[in-house]
């Protein structure tokens, strides 16, 4: 599914050169739940943005799905992204002038689909994660657990091979943690989605299938 | 499919209520204004006073769409790094911009057009019942409010262009870092 090759990436942070990752050689099976963990600036997030296609590796080959995207161009990236991938963010990042429903509907918007479609799917996602009965209310009106469930309707409408997540619990209190983790594990096994997340929380790990621990830069 | 986006941009900004009353009555004064000094222009009347206030208006109506489309990009940059993380291309994002900064132009000329069929309605009702004599009355015509239409455009394709190489420049993976880092 996602293979990693000898993958390194530098950052240039007040005239210093900062070795995010270093030497990163990592298979991804499809329908894994894998846990990438590690300390605060251990190149964990870093390793995400160049999983997922947000950002490109100095050198080494991420392939994903046979594609080598190491080298591909943003437009190519943007319709990977959308037809192959999932995100969940720390912060849920819902726009906020618009309802649950619409913030899951926002990720087909720029397809062909017709509205009829994108709606069935919306309410589809929405029920999957239980939040039919929010559809209409905006991100202002929920909880953070409630924000972080609209957030993973608008991770699994399109139907994703992989679902990335950047420390979906980090703004959540630890029922809300339960509650998103069982759902993430509920739709890899219902879905067989593959499932990435990035956390520092131990009590994350337990999810996961693989553990992938990381400290500067590298996998340990 | 820009259609569809154009169709949300309304959405969301009649939802960003106050920057969108607060713009659309600045668009309001200043596009009756710029019709006002075109139709005196046009008459004969005001002298070289009318054409300058008309350039004071163009260069307003210029600075004031620049600041819209800096405000609209700077405010929402981390929608906009979401958006193109989860799979939005530059050009899906710069229809949905494009969208709202025309939308609240737009709205701007609805109601100076609306306002003015009030006041000739208005204007010609007192002087055909004379309570209005002595005053003379200046009624704008079709041609300065097309006139101002077209400046206004103008003026919004450049804050277009501006805001689309503003929205070019969010990188997505601004979306992953903590609010407020």
């Amino acid at each position: 599914m996602i293979e990693a090759m000898d993958v390194n990436k530098e950052y240039r942070r007040a005239g210093a050169i900062i070795r995010a990752l270093i030497d990163i050689n990592l298979t991804i099976k499809s329908g894994e739940f894998v846990i990438i963990q590690g300390p605060t600036g251990c190149g964990k997030s870093t390793l995400l943005n160049v999983l997922s296609g947000l950002d490109l590796p100095d050198s080494g080959k991420v392939i994903f799905d046979g594609e080598n995207i190491a080298r591909a161009k943003e437009d190519r990236l943007s319709k990977i992204r959308r037809q192959k991938v999932g995100f969940i963010f720390q912060d849920f990042n819902l726009i906020k002038t618009l309802t649950a429903i619409e913030n899951v509907e926002s990720l087909l918007w720029p397809t062909v689909l017709r509205d009829r479609e994108i709606e069935n799917r919306a309410i589809a996602a929405l029920r999957d994660v239980n939040m039919l009965e929010r559809k209409d209310h905006f991100p202002a009106e929920m909880s953070g657990g409630e924000k972080q469930r609209v957030a993973l309707a608008r991770a699994i409408v399109g139907k994703p091979r992989v679902v990335f997540g950047d420390e979906v619990s980090g703004n959540l209190d630890p029922e809300s943690e339960k509650d998103v983790m069982e759902l993430l594990k509920q739709i890899n096994n219902d879905y067989e989605t593959t499932m990435i997340i990035v956390t520092h929380r131990e009590s994350v790990a337990k999810y996961g299938d693989t553990i992938v621990r990381m400290d500067k830069g590298r996998i340990v | 499919m820009a259609f569809r986006l154009w169709k949300k941009a309304i959405i969301m900004t009649l939802r960003e209520r106050k920057m969108f009353v607060v713009f659309t009555g600045i668009y309001t004064i200043l596009i009756f204004l710029t019709s006002f000094f075109i139709e005196t222009t046009l008459s004969g009347g005001g002298g070289g006073l009318a054409t300058y206030f008309i350039v004071i208006f163009f260069i307003t109506s210029l600075i004031l769409s620049l600041l819209y489309a800096w405000i609209l990009v700077a405010r929402n940059r981390r929608t906009w790094a979401t958006l193109k993380a989860i799979g939005w291309t530059n050009g899906n994002i710069n229809s949905l911009v494009t969208g709202i900064i025309l939308y609240t132009t737009l709205m701007g000329f609805i109601i100076v057009i609306e306002v003015l069929f009030h006041y000739a309605a208005i204007m010609t009702y007192l002087q055909s019942v004379k309570l209005l004599t002595g005053y003379p009355i200046i009624l704008i015509s079709l041609l300065p409010v097309v006139l101002t239409f077209a400046i206004f455009l103008f003026v919004q394709i450049i804050a277009i262009f501006v805001a689309n190489r503003k929205v070019l420049k969010v990188r997505p993976m601004l979306a992953l870092k903590r609010v407020g880092e």
